[in-house]
This record gives C-alpha cells, structure tokens and sequence, in this order.
C-alpha cells in the first residue's frame, strides 16, 4: 500500500490539485533530439520538474559473448540516477531499484524495436536522470524510444511512458512529487501510440476495476499528447538537413 | 572495449603538426567554444552545466549534515567526484569507478581544495557536533575531448551558485555558499610531438601524454597532474604554463560574466 499520511491534503477545496493542475491534466512536456554528439542517438525529456536524458549506442558486438542471442539483438538498458538528481544526494552506483527499472525498460524497448534484424548484436541504451520529481521511469522510457528513432534504430512503435495514479480516492493524471509520496496509488505504463499496444507495466497502491480502468483512459490521452512532443523533437532535428 | 591503435590517426597527426595545423584546424593553444549554464537543475544547491565543443557536463552541488572528524572539530569538508558514465562514449562501461574517473573526479578536487577557495571553518554548524559536508558531483554525458578542463569549469561553477540549504536541515536561514576565488583548471595533449591546448577527442585518440595545470585568480598553481605514458622538458612546460595562464584567466571571465547576468 502506498500513502498512509491521511493528514496531507492533495486536492484544493476548489477541486483542482496543489500545483493548480485539473485531474486529468498533464505536467508541460518538452522533447530535444539528438543533444549528446558523442551518441548514436540521443535525446532530452523535460516532464514537469523531471530531466530525463537517454543515449543509444549500437547496434554493436554484444559482449560478453554470453548475452548474445542468434536469432536477434539484445537491448542493454541502464536506468541511473545522477547524485544531485534528488533532494537528499544519492550514492553513485547501481542499487535494486535502478536495476529493476532498467530490465522492465529494456524488455519493453525489446518488443518495439526491430531487434531480428541484428543477430548476435547489442544495443545500449543509457538513461540518465538529472532532476528526480516523480515519473523518472515513464520520462526515462519516453527519452529512450526518441533516442533509439535519432539513432535510425528501426521500431514498429515508439513507447511512450505516462503514469495516472490515486489522491484522496480520486484517480488523477501524471503524480507530481508530493502525490507520489502521499498518494494511494501510482500506474506507470508505456504505450505503443499508433498500435494502442501496452509494452511497459507496473503499478502499486490500490485501485478499483473502475478506478484502474479510469487511470488508463487518462493514461492513454496523455500518451497522445506526448506521441507529438516525440514527433516534433525528431521533424525539428532532421528537417533542418543537419545530421 | 579495447581501441585498435590509431596508427593512421597517428601519423595524420603527425603530419599536421609538422606545418603547425590542428586536425579540426585550430591554432596549437586555442580553444574549442565554451558554454556555461548556472542553476539548471532543480534538485541540486548549486548546478553548472558546461559544453567545450562536443563535450557537455553536468555538476551539481549537495549538502548533508555530518559530524566533524575529530581532529578538526570546527571544519567541514569538501568533497568532489566525477563519474565517467557509459552514456558519455561507447568506450565507457558499466561497473565500479574506473581509475579514470577516480583521477578525474581528484584532479579536480585538488585544484578545488588546494585554492582554498571554501573555507572549511565557515562551514561548522556546533564545533565537535554539526558541520557541513558539501559534495560535488560532476556528471559527464558526452566525451568530445577534454572532460578535465569541461568538469573542472563545470565545478567551480556551480560551487559558485551554491545555496545552502540550511533551512532544510532545521539549522537557521538558507545562505549563499561563501567561495573565494575561481580556480580554473588548462589541459594539454603531446599531439604530434608538441603540446595542444583543449584536445579534441580524435587529439586523445591519437595522441600522447597529458598535463592538467590548475590556477588560482592570482596565477598561482593549485594542482598538476601528469597522466598517461610519455615525459616533457621543463622548457614545454614553462611555454604551456604561459598558455595556461591566458586560457584560465578567459575562462574565469566567462564564469564572472555568467554570475554577472
């Protein structure tokens, strides 16, 4: 269960939440492509207060030789936290968390992108989050697919990583910090924006059939909103002729 | 991930060097463009973001509260690390601080400290209980070349912006980070058989030893660091340490100029 401080008021009198949003309404997105020149592919999410930046390399010989699979490419995905990303500094280093994240996206990565057509290859993808204020793993998936696109990686889809979640028994959509701590529920999910297929899953708290199935329909708007911040960070990279 | 040996970079670059060209057609001692950005990231007290040429950094500063070592009950301490990421270059791996990141993140440290730009007694809370311990963390997301100078610049940059977060920790009002000074750190490659200034990446690739010079505001020297295999006379160092005093002073410039906006 999450929450537990019934004490922490998360919706105004006024119906609206504490940062003014309405219930369904998403923190400002902004997407830059192609900002790491050492990368393959690289790309910046701004969500809300999160700074998510993701870098593609490959595909590549997958080393070691144990990972390699014949028949496709392996996507090697590292979720990392940079110390000064949160409010109390993090140790540098990999911990339970960032390793748990980063095998679910790299799953999720692995059924969109076109990975038969590397055999025995690798493809890293390295997330890097730079400011921490709730929805660093759907801002981490968002920044990873647009990446993976810079790079010429080929997908079937993007994945685009929205979460909705639970207030004071009212379903509302993308969690700031403060709902994240203090809220019932939290439903992160990537969805394939064209195909309306699911590829990243999780959620803690609790939810009713009801009130899941709301949270998705709020997911699923905002992931359409994010699909066109994605488009239009890649049409302003490339339609300029600069490679 | 093992890199073949440059041969033919080598001698492309021997060959430049010859007639006094650079392979991106700079001159011997100039730099790459520089940019700095100050307070750019929401969670740190002080954060600088620099860019030389096709390297970027972050750094972010953060405060904890500790207790003083015993032997020096009415200090703080100061303490500076940098980590070589696998996002900033295929040839970075995963895993634990590799040496390089480890002399990164001290080479930069030392010019910090040995500056005595932070004085560590303005940093005690309750001798003997509470002092601060003040960390910055230097993340480099893109190697273009020269990640020394780019995090050293990228550290006293955001040292500079620091706020300490005093009200945070219930011990009074927040405060503007005393720093004194603006140590400013010059790097050179033997490239060809003589020094460059500011090495591209392709410079490393294909070229020899390096000298890390840091300097004071008053020109004075605050840390060396020689790395990698090769040697040089006292008379290359006295022409780079001349280049070195320019080059640091132009970018004191551009982090006055920054705090100035």
């Amino acid at each position: 269960m999450m929450g537990g401080y019934g004490d922490v008021q998360l919706l105004r009198d006024d119906g609206l939440r504490l940062d003014g949003r309405k219930i369904d309404e998403m923190r400002p997105v902004s997407i830059e492509a192609g900002i790491l020149p050492a990368a393959d592919g690289s790309a910046m999410v701004t969500h809300g207060l999160n700074v998510a930046v993701a870098a593609v390399y490959g595909p590549m010989e997958a080393h070691p030789r144990k990972i390699q699979r014949q028949d496709r490419a392996v996507i090697d995905v590292r979720y990392n936290m940079a110390p000064f990303s949160t409010s109390d500094r993090i140790r540098p280093g990999y911990n339970r968390r960032s390793r748990e994240i980063s095998k679910v996206t790299a799953e999720a990565l692995e059924s969109v992108v076109l990975v038969e057509r590397f055999p025995r290859s690798k493809i890293r993808v390295e997330i890097e989050i730079l400011a921490a204020e709730a929805g660093t793993r759907c801002a981490g998936i968002t920044a990873a697919s647009v990446a993976l696109a810079d790079a010429g990686i080929p997908m079937r889809d993007f994945i685009v990583g929205v979460a909705s979640g639970k207030v004071e028994d009212t379903v509302v959509l993308d969690l700031d910090k403060a709902e994240d701590n203090y809220g019932q529920a939290d439903l992160p999910v990537g969805i394939l924006p064209n195909t309306g297929e699911i590829a990243f899953l999780q959620m803690d708290g609790d939810l009713s059939p009801d009130e899941y199935n709301l949270a998705m329909e709020y997911n699923f708007k905002a992931a359409a909103e994010i699909h066109e911040v994605m488009v239009d960070a890649l049409k302003r990279r490339y339609e300029g002729g600069e490679n | 991930m093992v890199e073949l040996v440059p041969t033919l970079l080598r001698q492309e670059l021997a060959r430049l060097a010859e007639s006094d060209q650079r392979i991106d057609g700079r001159a011997q001692f100039e730099g790459r463009e520089v940019t700095l950005e100050t307070d750019c990231l929401y969670n740190a007290e002080g954060s600088a973001k620099v860019t030389m040429g096709k390297t970027i950094v972050y750094a972010g500063v953060k405060f904890e509260i500790r207790t003083p070592w015993p032997d020096r009950p009415a200090e703080g301490s100061l303490m500076c690390g940098a980590e070589l990421r696998p996002v900033a270059h295929r040839k970075y791996e995963p895993g634990p601080p590799s040496p390089e990141s480890i002399e990164l993140g001290r080479v930069v440290d030392r010019g910090i400290r040995e500056s005595g730009c932070i004085d560590m007694s303005s940093l005690c809370i309750v001798p003997g209980e509470k002092v601060w311990g003040v960390m910055i963390d230097i993340h480099v997301l893109s190697d273009g070349g020269n990640i020394f100078d780019a995090c050293g610049l990228a550290a006293i940059a955001a040292l500079r912006t620091a706020i300490v977060p005093a009200e945070r920790f219930d011990v009074g009002e927040d405060y503007t980070l005393k720093v004194n000074g603006t140590p400013i750190m010059a790097s050179f490659t033997r490239v060809g058989g003589r020094y460059i200034y500011d090495p591209s990446e392709e410079e490393e690739l294909g070229g020899d030893e390096r000298i890390h010079i840091t300097l004071g505001d008053e020109g004075h020297l605050h840390s060396l660091q020689k790395g990698l295999r090769g040697v040089f006379t006292p008379a290359e160092f006295a022409e780079i340490f001349d280049v070195a005093q320019q080059r640091c002073g132009e970018l004191r410039n551009i982090v006055a100029n920054q705090e100035g906006n």
